[in-house]
């Protein structure tokens, strides 16, 4: 009798061992920008580390470097399909006519209007407030001066974090199935996991426009679902975070004002 | 039958367990660690090889990136120079390569980050009452870097995860072998790591006084001055929690740091070893006190803001003892006004008329003196003090209205 349930789970656990989950939002009258427009991407903010046997993350200089080249590369290919006017920024200044100052201030604000939209959109903290909004969220003044000093009409932002299991987290892991003999069956005790998110940001409003969360994760150290210091994995994560960008709700639609009472 | 007879149950063997495991292996007391003892483990001009330790450091430099133009750092150049010049006394091998930052914070704080950049909080340097007690505080954060203590501890959080993970992992499969359950040992176990995990921390803060304190000693100044800063500190988590109704907070086992009892203790019996008999310290007190001069009212005004008057009175009281002046008057009134009490409108009146004897007492103390004469029906003398007020600050915020006072 034990034997058929010892393969169900087995089968169950290697199943649910890698699952990417990616969730766009979108600002209601977002429509992906077409034709002659011109994108400015900021430095990637990437973090690699090797995920120890204990649990911990364990940052890697090297592999962010790799990492980071492989997804500034990834992001150049993709974007060469599509026609847009796109200069993708490596060092904060490295864009002429604004200052590393007031780059790094853009990009500070950016990176906590981001936390919160995974917070409060994504993670499940959600606000009352901006509930059948789409994406509600702005960087203000600061993008606007952004956009008039340079001639862009949007900024983009992403952030990558990526873990790649230690030989002795995938040892452990090995432990785990071998233990199955034996009744105790713990193969899934973790591996690594990648989170990214893009932001779009619409320099003549300041508005986020477009927001996409992916977060791939396995159960099981060592089944991989594309390390972002290979060629394959950084293409992958662009694909995926910026291959199919949705409109919002409303896109398209006029919006009619309701009419007003007098009285 | 005895009713109060201690029932063994599996929580109360849990707990019990975990606190004997934790008294054994940690421990919240520990024995003092010798500052002759204390050796630098890193020279000048340090870099990382190591993978984990390189890692480490390039997360920090995109930390020290953001540091360096925080919109908290003080910038005032006379301030900046001296911290820098302080680190480059009691630096010890690397003195040369520290960086250090000074954070507009009204906290009792400073930290050295794995690169060997510090950070000092605005508080610390209202608290610190001469040069010699500030050494010791930055000469204590140069002892972190100067005994890596960031990557020892990262080291030790991973071996020692790296064993539970491994020991729970053959628990369970041992477990289920023999057909016992040892759960209730691996959350024992889990419980242990933890609390080393702790003490480990709090053993490298002891190593960072021992080592901090050779290196003031070295530099000339007083190590007795470490120990003071933690007297005071004392006295001001006493005060502030007083006024609350509420006792001080007393270590514990998941404490990061010793608690200041043993920290005071501890520098008291270093100093005494590392003192040269009969040799008399220059505190610095009047160099220290005329390079924060220019930052110390807002140092003040920061602190009385925070709405802690039981913590901010004793720390003006503590300041006063080396002297009162207007500007510690004068926040003392202001202490008295913000609490508001039965009285207090007295008590803050009379430190405003103290502040504005003294020649150094900021325009704020003319003003308030003003209004209180005011309401005392002192109209001329009133009009007198608002016209200071207004030399001394024709661009105050308010300065319409109270020219509209004087008349």
């Amino acid at each position: 009798m034990r034997k058929p349930v010892l393969a169900f789970g087995l089968a169950a656990s290697v199943a649910l061992s890698a699952c990417v989950q990616t969730q766009q939002y979108a600002d209601v009258q977002f429509t992906p920008p077409q034709g002659d427009y011109k994108l400015l991407v900021l430095r990637p903010d990437v973090t690699v580390s090797s995920l120890t046997t204990g649990g911990m993350d364990e940052p890697r200089a090297d592999w962010t470097e790799q990492a980071r080249a492989q997804i500034i590369a990834a992001l150049k290919a993709q974007q060469a399909g599509r026609g847009g006017n796109v200069t993708i920024i490596e060092h904060r200044n490295a864009l002429p006519g604004v200052s590393e100052q007031e780059l790094a201030d853009v990009e500070r604000l950016n990176a906590v209007v981001d936390q919160s939209i995974v917070i409060h959109k994504y993670l499940g903290d959600y606000l009352p407030t901006k509930r059948g909004k789409g994406l509600d969220w702005t960087l203000g003044e600061d993008a606007v001066r952004l956009g008039q000093k340079t001639g862009y009409d949007y900024a983009l932002f992403l952030h990558a974090e990526d873990e790649v299991a230690s030989t002795g987290r995938i040892a452990l892991g090995v432990l785990g199935l071998a233990g199955c003999i034996v009744g105790f069956c713990a193969p899934n005790v973790g591996g690594a996991t990648q989170l990214d998110y893009a932001s779009l940001v619409d320099l003549k409003t300041g508005e986020v426009v477009w927001f996409n969360v992916v977060l791939a994760s396995s159960q099981v150290p060592g089944i991989k679902f594309g390390e972002l210091r290979t060629p394959e994995g950084a293409t992958q994560m662009v694909e995926r975070l910026l291959g199919r960008m949705k409109p919002g709700k409303y896109a398209g639609h006029v919006m009619t004002p309701e009419p007003q009472g007098t009285r | 039958m005895c009713a109060r007879c201690p029932e063994l149950t599996r929580r109360s063997l849990l707990v019990g367990g975990g606190v004997a495991a934790a008294s054994l292996t940690t421990g919240v007391a520990h024995s003092r660690i010798r500052p002759q003892d204390m050796v630098p483990l890193v020279g000048p001009g340090f870099q990382p090889t190591d993978k984990d330790e390189q890692g480490l450091w390039h997360e920090m430099q995109r930390v020290e990136e953001e540091v360096a133009d925080t919109n908290l750092l003080v910038q005032d150049p006379e301030v900046t120079n001296y911290l820098r010049d302080l680190i480059g006394k009691v630096g010890g091998p690397a003195a040369r390569d520290f960086r250090i930052y000074l954070l507009r914070i009204p906290d009792f704080n400073a930290m050295m980050f794995p690169t060997g950049f510090a950070v000092v909080f605005s508080g610390l340097l209202l608290r610190m009452r001469n040069e010699a007690q500030l050494a010791g505080v930055i000469a204590h954060e140069s002892g972190h870097f100067l005994r890596r203590h960031m990557i020892r501890a990262w080291r030790d959080e991973r071996r020692k995860t790296d064993i539970l993970a491994i020991g729970s992992m053959l628990a369970g499969i041992g477990g289920a072998s023999a057909g016992v359950y040892l759960g209730d040992y691996v959350q024992l176990a889990q419980l242990g790591t933890i609390l080393s995990l702790f003490s480990y921390s709090r053993e490298m803060e002891a190593e960072a006084d021992a080592i901090g304190a050779k290196n003031v000693a070295a530099a000339g100044y007083d190590p007795m001055e470490m120990s003071n800063i933690w007297q005071q500190l004392i006295g001001e988590e006493d005060a502030g929690a007083r006024y609350r109704r509420k006792h001080r907070r007393r270590g514990s086992l998941f404490d990061t740091h010793p608690t200041s009892d043993a920290r005071m203790a501890d520098l008291k019996a270093d100093a005494l070893e590392m003192r040269i008999p009969g040799k008399i310290y220059d505190d610095g007190r009047e160099r220290y006190l005329a390079t924060i001069g220019p930052i110390r009212q807002m140092l003040l005004d920061d602190q009385v803001k925070l709405n802690d008057p039981g913590a901010s009175e004793y720390l003006i009281q503590t300041l006063a003892q080396d002297g009162w002046n207007g500007l510690l008057r004068f926040y003392e009134g202001e202490v008295w006004r913000l609490r508001n009490r039965r009285g207090d409108d007295v008590r803050a009146e009379q430190s405003y008329a103290a502040a504005v004897v003294y020649p150094d007492a900021p325009a704020e103390a003319w003003r308030w003196h003003g209004i209180s004469l005011m309401k005392a029906g002192r109209a001329a003398e009133a009009k007198a003090a608002f016209a200071r007020y207004l030399t001394m600050k024709p661009d105050a915020p308010d300065a319409a209205w109270v020219r509209q006072m004087v008349g």
